[in-house]
């Protein structure tokens, strides 16, 4: 009867099951097949796409945040780089773009750049990430209000409208580009010594540095990806929206977080991986979805929420035991 | 002959030792005392009664949130939930206080509030092992939830008189910080609040050495809940009623303030007069923005880069020497 276990074959299932992105996923689809029973309408299949595609905008946006996590490090800027990704694009527009190719490039050069910043203050000035970021947040603000002083602006980038409303082949663009960002970001975290530097740097940063990682250059790479990617959600969620006003972004710091824990990606580096977190940002979604359905007020909706997630933790975020 | 020290000289170190524990913060004292000044300058009614109050009444919700994260930070955790904590606080000051409970009742719901939550979240934190920054914040939502429950929209009423003593023409919030300060220290004195950073620095270490961590741990997260919770109260008296999202900036200020003074994240580094500098300087910082005229969108830009400006120069002179 354990024949099975003992085999090659056996062996890497058994660790596949066992695995924290593979518990996710069969969490998602566990909560897909009870509330498709309980809610109707909840398991049609547009529904399902719709959500997807709202996961994938957290699911950019934690891209970089697994990114940053693993190499041991934390962005809390993310949702401010995303409100100046989506407020800025529409004001970079010009006559002699006609497929808003170069605003989008101009944009995700501009919020790659604010990444790098970040990177600089954590390599070089070895701030806190935690306050760097924060600090840039707080920065970024500001300096949001003073350009778009409040009112939304719409976007008229062609590209950016067929990102947010397009399906070729009946499935949104947006959900596309995800795969695209998904199969690089897992590539490159699993199958490139920058990837493995990254665990190293975040299992044990003095160490790493010892044998011979470039601790400073991967740290601004890190940073710099989790601005880019937090500067590609923007664009989706701008096309998504149609509108960018200040802060629009706000909702995905908790969510960049919570989906890389959810996926099982340790807060404290050097442990996790991409393929957990995109289980986890479904997941989110999901759950942000059903209290929705359930129609309580504002306070009860964020109890659920806070609690859910609480709950969630339990399942996976569990720290090692002192010995 | 004379290995252990007799108690009286024991006492003669005890001011050599605090001397050495501000060497860490001396140029930080030196920075809030030139902000004073200009502050002073600009504004000369500070030395009068009333501007004296108006002052410490400014700073002193932050100094309470700053000092209830810096002991977080010291056992080596962190909240993201100070700012739902001070919502919640207000909003059960502001409902209870004018009801059947009165006075000392609303008070005594707001500070078990505070430790309750406060010691739950510890629990979760330590007991569980979970990190405690997704805890917090995760709890912030709950927290934040509850706030809006007990009270939707602004509103509720805090009594007149009591709002006159602590936000009126009295050196009350002053009074009120110096007896929190004195309290701190005969906590630390304790053996729970001697275990305090021992925990943040070496949990192991202290773990084998017989020191109670969890418990140091979860009783920190216990009195910052009522810390943040009594600086609700406060507010709620400032404004006169409550309000379920008052609270929110007090959650990035109190970890600048904490930072600014110097505590470490990794625990077990820095020192309280420390975070009440930093604070101090915040609150300073804020204000003098306000007399020169910033507008509030130029005051986040200068916040932004003053916070990252004092935390990278230690390290800045570090590196060139």
């Amino acid at each position: 009867m354990t024949a099975w276990k003992e085999s090659a074959g056996g062996r890497r299932a058994l660790t596949i099951l066992r695995s924290r992105p593979f518990l996710t996923v069969a969490i998602v689809a566990a909560v897909w097949i009870v509330a498709s029973f309980v809610s109707r309408g909840f398991g049609a299949y547009g529904h399902l796409r719709y959500l997807v595609e709202l996961a994938a905008v957290i699911g950019l946006v934690a891209a970089g945040q697994t990114f940053v996590v693993i190499a041991g490090g934390i962005d809390l800027s993310v949702a401010a780089i995303v409100t100046v990704s989506a407020v800025s694009l529409p004001l970079l527009s010009w006559q002699g773009d006609p497929t808003g190719l170069t605003a989008v490039l101009a944009v995700l050069a501009l919020t790659t750049t604010i990444g790098l910043v970040n990177g600089l203050g954590v390599a070089l000035l070895r701030v806190h990430p935690m306050i760097m970021t924060l600090a840039m947040a707080t920065f970024l603000q500001g300096l949001l209000i003073i350009i778009a002083g409040g009112s939304a602006v719409t976007a008229e980038n062609p590209l950016v409208r067929w990102l947010g409303n397009a399906r070729p082949a009946g499935i949104p663009a947006g959900v596309l580009l995800w795969v695209a960002v998904s199969v690089i970001v897992l590539a490159a975290m699993h199958a490139t010594s920058f990837g493995a530097r990254l665990f190293a740097m975040g299992a044990n940063p003095l160490a790493a540095a010892l044998s011979g990682v470039p601790v400073t250059s991967t740290t601004l790479a890190v940073y710099g990806i989790s601005g880019f990617n937090s500067g590609l959600a923007g664009v989706l969620v701008l096309g998504m929206n149609g509108q960018g006003y200040v802060g629009i972004g706000d909702p995905y710091l908790l969510a960049s977080i919570a989906a890389v824990v959810l996926g099982g990606t340790s807060i404290l580096g050097g442990l996790g991986t991409y393929a957990g977190t995109i289980p986890g940002a479904i997941l989110l979604v999901t759950i942000t979805a059903l209290i929705t359905v359930v129609n309580a007020s504002p306070g009860w909706r964020s109890i659920l929420f806070g609690s859910l997630i609480l709950g969630l933790l339990l399942l996976s975020g569990r720290e090692q035991a002192r010995r | 002959m004379n290995t252990v020290a007799p108690s009286g000289q024991a006492g003669a170190l005890y001011w050599p030792v605090q001397l050495r524990r501000n060497v860490g913060v001396r140029s930080l004292f030196a920075v809030v005392m030139a902000f004073l000044v200009a502050y002073g300058f600009l504004f000369p009614g500070l030395l009068t009664a009333s501007g004296f109050a108006k002052f410490t009444q400014s700073w002193f919700p932050l100094a309470l949130v700053a000092m209830a994260q810096a002991i977080l930070m010291l056992t080596g955790g962190i909240s993201l939930a100070i700012g739902a904590m001070v919502s919640l606080g207000a909003v059960i000051a502001a409902t209870t206080m004018t009801g059947p409970l009165g006075i000392a009742g609303g008070a005594a719901a707001v500070a078990l509030t505070g430790v309750g939550i406060g010691a739950a979240t510890g629990f979760i934190v330590v007991k569980l092992r979970l990190p405690a920054i997704v805890v917090t914040l995760a709890g912030s939502f709950i927290i934040g939830g509850a706030a809006l429950l007990i009270l939707p929209r602004p509103g509720g009423a805090i009594p007149e008189w009591l709002s006159d003593l602590l936000a009126g023409n009295t050196p009350a919030a002053f009074v009120l910080l110096m007896l929190i300060v004195l309290l701190w220290k005969l906590y630390l004195a304790t053996p729970l609040g001697l275990s305090l950073y021992a925990a943040g620095e070496n949990p192991v270490g202290a773990y084998r050495s017989g020191v109670p961590v969890d418990g140091a741990r979860i009783a920190a997260y216990a009195i910052s809940g009522l810390l943040c919770t009594g600086a609700g109260l406060f507010v709620a008296a400032q404004t006169g009623s409550g309000d379920p999202v008052i609270g929110t900036a007090f959650t990035l200020n109190s970890i600048a303030a904490a930072v600014l003074g110097g505590i470490g994240f990794l625990g077990g580094q820095g020192t309280m007069r420390g975070a009440l500098a930093g604070s101090l300087l915040l609150s300073l910082m804020i204000s003098v923005m306000f007399f020169l005229g910033f507008t509030p969108v130029a005051q986040y830009v200068a916040q932004g880069l003053i916070i990252i400006g004092a935390v990278a120069t230690p390290q800045f002179r570090k590196v060139q020497q």
